[in-house]
């Protein structure tokens, strides 16, 4: 029906064109191309496995017969293609690839490398360097999967718990919170305010990263203040209640927005969070690469 | 007394503002309730927090209303005096206090509000991880370092720093660090040297000369002169040759280097024996490329593999040994008379007479005569007084009663024993009925003075083909002198090949010996290749009993062969190419 509709002169006018373009921009970097670097990096690895079956290396397969170096070669040589995406990505288009097209090959190559490296190994692994360099690859790739994976399914998720609202405007709301609960708080007793004021002092950006990770709905200095005041004083009808109530209504905001942010930095905290593994083990698994291929030739 | 309140706020962008009002009395209430003089909207501050009450001489009393306290000039208090004359500070929650006497009858009270700061003001940064981690880029430089200093730098710098570069240097001329270069443990031979990388790996970046082998190897034999290998092994293949010319050009040493065949760091336990294709790369079809060898070609011991050859002593009497096909037909000679048959059967007479002996007790068995070395590797030669003389006795008279015997393995003392056997008195060995006349006890008789002719015909008897030594030897004349042929017993068979009598334990002896059905000493007992085959069959065979690589039987290295450099390069044909490594027992 809607091919239909579009007649043969808006193909001329370069509409599809853009059209086009347009949706391949916003398709996903490991489909690209119809997934051509999966095909790509699917063939690579099924070929490696296949002579590694075929080929006959005396006594067993080693990283030191010419088919182990062979395989570690292009092992090493997509290694460090792999780790120039940390440079390819601050240089806008220097070259014919799209960083998009890039990212696709950084992917499903990257994965091609269980198959390569492991295979290079011969499976002989112990407590040594060229173990070590094995290793670290796996972790950089076990993070580079599971960055993957969160970039495919939390960014919905961001967005869910954002609720139209910007980060500014969810800092901004826990200070106007903040602000009035300070004038509500002022008839309260001195142990409510207590409770108030290390309410009011606590920071909730200021946590590590555990912390972060575990994210919302957690006994804190809000809770604690509004579990006080709301249990402690449910049933007791004194003067001060009419600012109770205010200072109980506000600390639930208080929690709800909280909680809010949490959810956000513990989703934010997801996504970031492989990069510190990925990109400091990549370069300790560059420096632990140099010392395996030095020391091999050193000690020939 | 007058209080003249100064209070001055601030706006936001920092310009203050100042205002004053008066309070008369003599006290001055301070706290957070709106009944208070002076009323701080801060939490801190109690909901009555102190009073400030005027002294004598001037002095103001400042007291708490509670247990809570107040700051006064940096100092936690509940209750103070001072004379606002001479100035005063009082901190209340956020507030600041300062005191100081405006005129005779006024006190200026000077307001002040720090700013307070409870976080999340410029906190929209605070959502990214970054803020709760250290940067990546520190991350990576240390996991650099660290790794490029232990596994690179240290190893690297302690190689080239070392004093004394002698192989097997200890302590602070070793290595350091380097264990963490090795590929996996080495096997079980050079296990000691694990800590010793530097001992193989003499110099940086040039892979591990033969040298450096043979620098402990020394008795290790060449197994052919290389230009034989060569030829041996033809030309390479064009994959193989692409690979040795890059292996040549990272400086490898070539297809001869012992590195070739010997890979390292392969895991504890044995080094692995080469494989059967390795051995098989020259010795399939060799005979087409090495025209005057003298050895069949081999590739698979269940599929291609000459008939067994035995060296045996084809000629009585003769040490000379012949090499031969065991195809059934071969016959050695080694100087004894001795049917395996007849004694190993298990009713006949000597099954009988081995009975009733108490060291056999039944029909005999192999073992009984064979004994095996110490390594049960092979078998002793068998001697006649453990095993014959038993049954063969060499007894030749009886004095008292002492059997006096032949010495068994020198024909001279024999012949002497039984030439003076009548100049003594003896009693006959066999009591038998007398006849008359013939003999008396105690009667005289004479001497014979002359040439003991009836001995000499005793000994030639005896030497004879049935006398007592011709029972089981050779009888023959030497230098116009009977005797017997010398016997020659032999514990291994095989030149080129070792076989292992203590790996076959379990098998019956007759399984493979043909023993209980020949009749002749002759008789050639070694099974050939058929036998074998039973249970061996070549090594990639799975459905053999034992799929038997070649390193079964055979070394590689003869361990008494001359190295290269040490023979004159136009020797004759070596009439073997490799010999056992492992002659054990004794010959």
């Amino acid at each position: 029906m809607m091919a239909s509709l579009v007649s043969r002169d808006d193909e001329d006018t370069g509409f599809f064109a853009a059209e086009r373009r347009r949706s391949a921009e916003h398709g996903s970097f490991l489909a690209h191309r119809r997934f051509y670097w999966a095909k790509v990096s699917g063939g690579l690895a099924l070929f490696a496995l296949l002579t590694y079956l075929l080929v006959d290396v005396e006594p067993r397969h080693n990283g030191g017969s010419w088919y182990g170096y062979t395989l570690g070669t292009i092992g090493l040589g997509l290694i460090v293609w792999l780790a120039w995406l940390g440079i390819r990505k601050r240089r806008p288009t220097p070259g014919s690839w799209s960083l998009k097209g890039w990212t696709s090959a950084h992917v499903w190559l990257g994965l091609s490398l269980v198959v390569i490296g492991t295979l290079h190994t011969g499976f002989q692994l112990g407590w040594n360097v060229h173990t070590l360099a094995w290793a670290l690859m796996m972790l950089v790739i076990v993070t580079g999967v599971y960055g993957v994976t969160v970039y495919a399914t939390l960014p919905a998720r961001l967005s869910q718990n954002r609720r139209e609202m910007t980060r500014e405007q969810m800092v901004e709301s826990l200070g106007m919170i903040d602000r009035q609960l300070e004038a509500a708080a002022q008839p309260l007793s001195r142990e409510d305010t207590d409770h108030v004021i290390a309410a009011l002092e606590q920071d909730v950006f200021s946590t590590g990263v555990l912390d972060r990770l575990r994210g919302p709905d957690r006994d804190d200095a809000t809770r604690r203040a509004l579990a006080r005041i709301s249990t402690g004083r449910a049933y007791d009808h004194d003067e001060d209640d009419i600012a109770q109530q205010k200072v109980r209504a506000l600390l639930g905001r208080r929690a709800g927005q909280i909680d809010q942010i949490r959810r956000q930095m513990r989703t934010k905290a997801m996504l970031e969070i492989w990069l510190y593994f990925h990109v400091p083990l990549t370069i300790a698994l560059l420096a632990a690469l140099t010392a395996h291929v030095v020391s091999v030739f050193y000690y020939w | 007394m007058t209080f003249l309140i100064r209070t001055v706020d601030r706006t936001a962008t920092g310009r203050e503002i100042v205002r004053d009002r008066t309070a008369t009395g003599d006290t001055l209430t301070i706290g957070r309730a709106t009944t208070n003089d002076i009323v701080l909207p801060d939490l801190a501050v109690e909901q009555h927090h102190a009073t400030v009450s005027v002294a004598e001489r001037g002095r103001l009393h400042v007291k708490s209303g509670s247990d809570r306290t107040f700051l006064h000039d940096g100092r936690s208090l509940t209750e103070t005096w001072f004379d606002p004359a001479n100035g005063a500070e009082l901190g209340f929650g956020s507030f600041e206090f300062d005191f100081s006497r405006a005129d005779e009858d006024t006190i200026l009270v000077t307001i002040t509000q720090a700013e307070k700061e409870y976080g999340n003001r410029d906190a929209v940064r605070g959502f990214d991880l970054a803020s709760a981690l250290p940067g990546k880029r520190a991350l990576a430089w240390i996991g650099l370092a660290a790794i490029l200093l232990a596994f690179l730098a240290i190893p690297v710098w302690s190689n080239l720093a070392r004093a004394d570069r002698q192989a097997g240097a200890d302590g602070p001329d070793q290595v350091a660090m380097d264990s963490s270069w090795s590929t996996g443990r080495l096997s079980e031979a050079h296990h000691a040297l694990e800590q010793n990388c530097e001992a193989c790996h003499v110099q940086p970046f040039v892979p591990v000369r033969d040298d450096t082998c043979l620098s402990c190897h020394k008795d290790i034999g060449d197994h052919a002169r290389s230009d034989r290998l060569l030829a041996a092994r033809g030309p390479m293949s064009a994959g193989d040759a692409v690979l040795w010319s890059v292996a040549d050009a990272f400086g490898k040493q070539g297809p001869t280097a012992c590195t070739t065949c010997h890979t390292e760091h392969e895991g504890s336990g044995r080094m692995l024996p080469a494989r059967q294709q390795f051995c098989a790369d020259c010795h399939d079809g060799m005979d087409a490329r090495l025209a005057d060898t003298r050895l069949a070609n081999a590739h698979d011991f269940g599929k291609d593999h000459p008939q067994l050859r035995a060296q045996i002593h084809q000629t009585a009497g003769s040490a000379r040994l012949t090499r031969v096909v065991i195809d059934g037909k071969a016959r050695e000679d080694n100087g004894l008379r001795f049917p395996h048959d007849r004694h190993l059967s298990a009713t006949n007479g000597v099954a009988r007479m081995a009975g009733n002996l108490a060291q056999y007790g039944k029909p005999l068995e192999c073992a009984d005569c064979h004994r095996p070395t110490a390594d049960r590797y092979g078998f002793l030669p068998v001697m006649m007084e453990d095993a014959c003389e038993s049954c063969h006795s060499l007894v030749y008279d009886k004095v008292g009663s002492t059997f006096r015997t032949l010495r068994h393995g020198d024909v001279a003392q024999m012949r002497a024993d039984l030439v003076a056997m009548d100049r003594a008195p003896r009693s006959p060995i066999v009591e038998a009925r007398r006849r008359p006349g013939e003999f008396g006890r105690g009667a005289t008789y004479y001497q014979d003075f002359g040439r003991p002719t009836r001995s000499y015909i005793g000994t030639a008897n005896a030497l004879s083909k049935d006398g007592v030594c011709g029972e089981c030897h050779l009888p023959t004349v030497k230098d116009g002198q009977q005797t017997v042929m010398p016997v020659f017993q032999r514990s291994g068979y095989f030149l080129n090949a070792r076989f292992d009598h203590a790996a076959h334990g379990q098998e019956k002896c007759t399984g493979c010996h043909k023993a209980t059905a020949s009749r002749s000493a002759r008789d050639l007992l070694l099974p050939g290749l058929a036998s074998c085959r039973e249970c061996h069959q070549g090594e990639t065979a799975a459905k053999a009993d034992v799929p038997s690589g070649c390193a079964m039987c055979h070394s590689y290295h003869p361990p008494n062969f001359r190295r290269e450099e040490d023979e004159d390069g136009n020797a004759a044909v070596p009439d073997r190419i490799a010999r056992t490594t492992r002659r054990r027992g004794v010959e």
